[in-house]
């Protein structure tokens, strides 16, 4: 199995969504099919200069905002990824900005676009990049991503999507970037 | 000793004893955390793991003033405010103060042992400050007033039906008992106090030096919440969760997710560096460093290894005592195992004193420890120090210190009461019922009675048939095999003897101290090590065998320990522990038993038990097993064939019998599944123990020690 099988394999177990994507186009559409609602997007770089932020916000109504009762009322967020760790299925987000931070904890829905060479085997294989991540700005806010928001609070039931995202749609899209320290 | 304290958690045990629906749900969640945590480190090297993380630990522990140096420096350089709070008075009135300081309302929380540590909400509330728990098992417990009965699954105690109550008075509705219905209505309930919230405070799972940064580990979002919608964040981290590098921080995450709840990792881990942007500005990010013990641990020559503890939760997911009781008996603020110790270190040893107790020692906690603590001999020292401190009782006092101490009268008062018990015996080998004050002990399990003669008096009866031996074999028989089981000492010359094998007795022997040991009075252990080390080595043998894995552990690990720095005692107790064995491992590895033994028994079907101390104190589990099925018997499998049988010594006779009895009826339970015409173990106690409890059962499934059951298949 390489990195990417064992990504997809491991997110899926923890209950994200994997999708490939051939387009910016398909990956505006996906969204907009499934988000019932503004779409909050936080300027991401990867996205920017693939056109994406363009075509996801022509099929969705999308907000880049840090108001928090705005935010709070949006349908889902859309972000990036610097990269992702294949052993455990989890995304690796950059989210100092608070925007990015409020796309992806308020929301019932988070869509991820990655492009699947940024994948690592494990979690000691990401710490070299964590740590340029660190030193790529004097404050940060990192975030580790492996599925929706879950509970196993009551009785230990496990319930998804207590607090965070319901669900976790991981959108697979070639030629996005290459570059770990962009999002 | 408090008699009121006491009387107290008597009663506590009693009530937790008395709601079935408690044991059923921790029996069922233990059954399933193995299954999980198993899946979860599949591939992994759990061992090779868990000891990079206490050394890890241990280096932050032995330099902790250069670590918080360097993480104070890097959090400051961030913009965070950084206050070190040396007792939990100090951190509750800094944060306490800020509060008011900057006019705060309302503080949102996540989850945070060390401000449960603290009492933070009752001094928040103190301050006009409202508090509100977002973690859902902390709401639930906060709305009924309780305090976490789990480290990591704080409501683990309570149901759906409780918990739609406490929803139900919350929302001025009637709320349904359905799960995801419930935890729906906490979403949308805490939704709102997130966005009023003046201030968010969080726990930490890591302190990272390299960086003045912290790590949250956490499944619900909420963690990511309360740092990021309030204007001023409070991170309250004990000293004990630094790390130095990221590359540590790792460590603690390989296994911490996999060991807690069975996930390779958790939903969410959030590294957060500094006064992050918030609103039109930056967060004010304030860390509060809590002391409050810790270093007072640190310095603990036997204590300290307990910093390591990375609060994973699993020494109560094993612990058949938490299992029996839950984490509002069998623990303070910190539960179970590492509860005691961080118990005695943070809020007092008075607090910790009935519950150091209740451990029956069985290391089940110190197998999945993933940071490498040998729980079990910090407990027990813990003991030694309440003994010292409170006294370890009148009683016990004078058998451990006017008795035990002197061999012939211990052994002639064990003979006197061999003589003494016949009114209750009539003259059988078991006691089926003691009469008044002590019906209860023989109520749920027969005792056997002491034998007529003990082995060391039959000893020179026992013709030993070996010509030119291979090895001199030194028998340790230990108090059961001598005065209670002699029966199994001629089992063991018969099974040695046809491998070549002399044995000898040495009469100077004693008990082995285990007794005295557990129950605080490590001087008497200690004049028992040395009367010990003296007979066993003197006539210079090969091996010194054992057939009790307890009385093997303190052979091998507890006489050395105590004997440590004593110039004249300890090269020789290191020779004793040398060359100390238990018999299956004697049979299996060094005298190729297999040979002699294969095939003689009928396919009889045996289950067996693993005792505590011979699993998880000698390693030893395989061996027995390939002797049984090498003879030809039928070997299954039972459920939990390493869970406590209750047994405990003193445990089952004096200090926690009604534990003890609701732990040997798990044992019966899982044997009883089986099928098996037998249950074979290796230690004397469990004998006692399981034998006991079987003979007061309807059905007949003997209860043998492997020793028995591999003599009988041999011919005379």
């Amino acid at each position: 199995m390489d990195h990417m099988e064992q990504f997809i394999a491991a997110a899926e177990k923890v209950g994200a969504t994997i999708r490939a994507c051939s387009s910016g186009e398909e990956a505006g559409r996906y969204i907009a099919e499934h988000a019932d609602g503004t779409v909050l997007l936080p300027p991401q770089a990867s996205l920017e200069r693939t056109g994406l932020t363009e075509a996801i916000s022509r099929q969705s109504a999308s907000l880049d905002t840090f108001d928090k009762q705005q935010a709070e009322q949006a349908a889902a967020g859309v972000t990036g990824a610097n990269f992702a760790i294949a052993e455990t299925g989890t995304i690796v987000l950059e989210s100092t900005d608070e925007a990015v931070r409020l796309a992806t904890t308020l929301p019932t829905l988070h869509f991820v676009l990655l492009d699947p060479r940024k994948v690592v085997t494990d979690g000691q294989a990401a710490i070299p990049y964590l740590r340029q991540m660190h030193a790529s700005a004097p404050r940060n806010y990192l975030a580790y991503i492996t599925g929706p928001s879950r509970t196993a609070d009551i009785e230990r039931v496990l319930t998804i999507g207590v607090h965070g995202p319901k669900e976790l749609h991981i959108l697979l899209l070639e030629n996005l970037s290459d570059d770990f320290l962009e999002s | 000793m408090s008699k009121q304290r006491s009387q107290e958690y008597r009663a506590r045990v009693l009530n937790a004893l008395n709601t079935p629906r408690l044991q059923d749900a921790l029996h069922r969640f233990a059954d399933a955390y193995v299954v999980s945590r198993e899946n979860a480190f599949a591939g992994k090297d759990f061992d090779a793991l868990r000891q990079a993380v206490g050394e890890m630990k241990d280096e932050v522990r032995d330099h902790h003033q250069r670590y918080i140096d360097q993480f104070v420096a890097n959090a400051q350089s961030a913009g965070a405010t950084v206050y070190f709070a040396k007792t939990a008075q100090d951190a509750n009135d800094y944060i306490a103060g800020l509060a008011r300081e900057k006019g705060c309302k309302l503080a949102v929380k996540s989850k945070s042992m060390a401000s449960e540590e603290t009492h933070l909400n009752l001094a928040l509330e103190k301050a006009d400050v409202k508090t509100v728990e977002t973690d859902l098992g902390e709401w639930i417990i906060q709305l009924a007033g309780q305090r976490p009965s789990h480290m990591v699954m704080p409501a683990i105690h309570m149901f759906r039906d409780e918990v739609a109550e406490l929803f139900s008075k919350q929302t001025g509705q009637s709320e349904s008992d359905d799960i995801p219905h419930l935890v729906a209505v906490a979403r949308q309930q805490l939704r709102q106090e997130y966005l009023k919230a003046d201030i968010g405070i969080s726990g930490a799972n890591i302190a990272v030096a390299e960086t003045g940064g912290i790590a949250l580990v956490t499944n619900e979002g909420n963690a990511r919440l309360v740092t990021t919608l309030p204007k001023i964040h409070v991170a309250l981290v004990g000293i004990e969760k630094l790390v130095p590098t990221l590359e540590d921080a790792q460590k603690v995450l390989d296994v911490l997710p996999r060991n807690a709840t069975g996930q390779l990792l958790t939903s969410y881990v959030t590294w957060i560096r500094g006064a992050v942007p918030c609103g039109e500005g930056d967060k004010e990010l304030h860390i509060v460093l809590l002391d409050n013990g810790r270093s007072a641990l640190a310095e603990s020559p036997h204590c300290k290894d307990a910093l390591r503890c990375v609060k994973c939760g699993a020494c109560a997911n094993v612990c058949p005592i938490y299992q029996t009781v839950g984490g509002h008996v069998f623990g303070h603020i910190y539960i179970s195992a590492i509860g005691i110790i961080l118990t005695a270190f943070f809020h007092g040893l008075d607090k910790a004193a009935e519950i150091v107790r209740a451990c029956i020692g069985c290391r089940a906690c110190v197998a999945v420890c993933p940071s490498n603590i040998d729980l079990e001999s910090i407990i027990l020292h813990l003991r030694e120090v309440i003994g010292e401190e409170e006294g370890i009782g009148v009683g016990k006092a004078l058998v451990f210190k006017k008795v035990m101490r002197n061999r012939k009268l211990f052994h002639t008062l064990l003979r006197a009461g061999s003589k003494l018990q016949k009114p209750v015996t009539r003259g059988e080998r078991t006691i089926r019922h003691l009469p008044l004050f002590f019906s209860s002990l023989t109520e749920w399990r027969a005792l056997p009675a002491i034998a007529d003669t003990p082995l060391r008096d039959q000893w020179k009866t026992i013709g030993q048939k070996v010509e030119k031996p291979r090895y001199k074999v030194a028998f340790f028989a230990g108090c059961l095999n001598d005065f209670v089981y002699p029966e199994l000492g001629h089992d063991l010359v018969k099974v040695l003897n046809k491998l070549g094998c002399e044995v000898t007795l040495p009469l100077e022997q004693n008990c082995c101290g285990v007794p005295a040991l557990y129950s605080g009075d490590r001087e008497t252990a200690t004049v028992l090590a040395e009367q010990n080390i003296a007979a066993m080595l003197a006539g210079d043998p090969d091996f010194v065998v054992t057939t009790c894995p307890t009385c093997t552990m303190s052979l091998q690990r507890d006489f050395v320990d105590l004997l440590r720095d004593n110039p004249v005692w300890a090269e020789k107790a290191a020779a004793l522990s040398e060359k100390t064995i238990d018999i299956a491992r004697l049979l299996h590895e060094k005298l190729d038993a297999g040979e002699l033994l294969k095939g003689k028994a009928g396919p009889v079907k045996v289950t067996y038990h693993d005792s505590c101390h011979l699993k998880r104190g000698a390693g030893v589990w395989r061996e027995p097993r390939a002797l049984l099925a090498g003879s030809g018997r039928e070997v299954i499998e039972m459920a939990h064939s390493d869970r406590c049988c209750g047994f405990g010594g003193s445990y089952s006779f004096t200090s926690h019998p009604d534990i003890a009895k609701r732990i040997l009826a798990d044992k019966l339970k899982d044997i009883e599944a089986t099928g098996a015409d037998c249950v074979a173990m290796d230690c004397p106690g469990c004998m006692l123990q399981i034998r006991g409890g079987l003979e007061k059962k309807p059905a007949r499934i003997r209860a043998a020690h492997t020793i028995e059951l591999l003599a009988e298949v041999l011919d005379d």
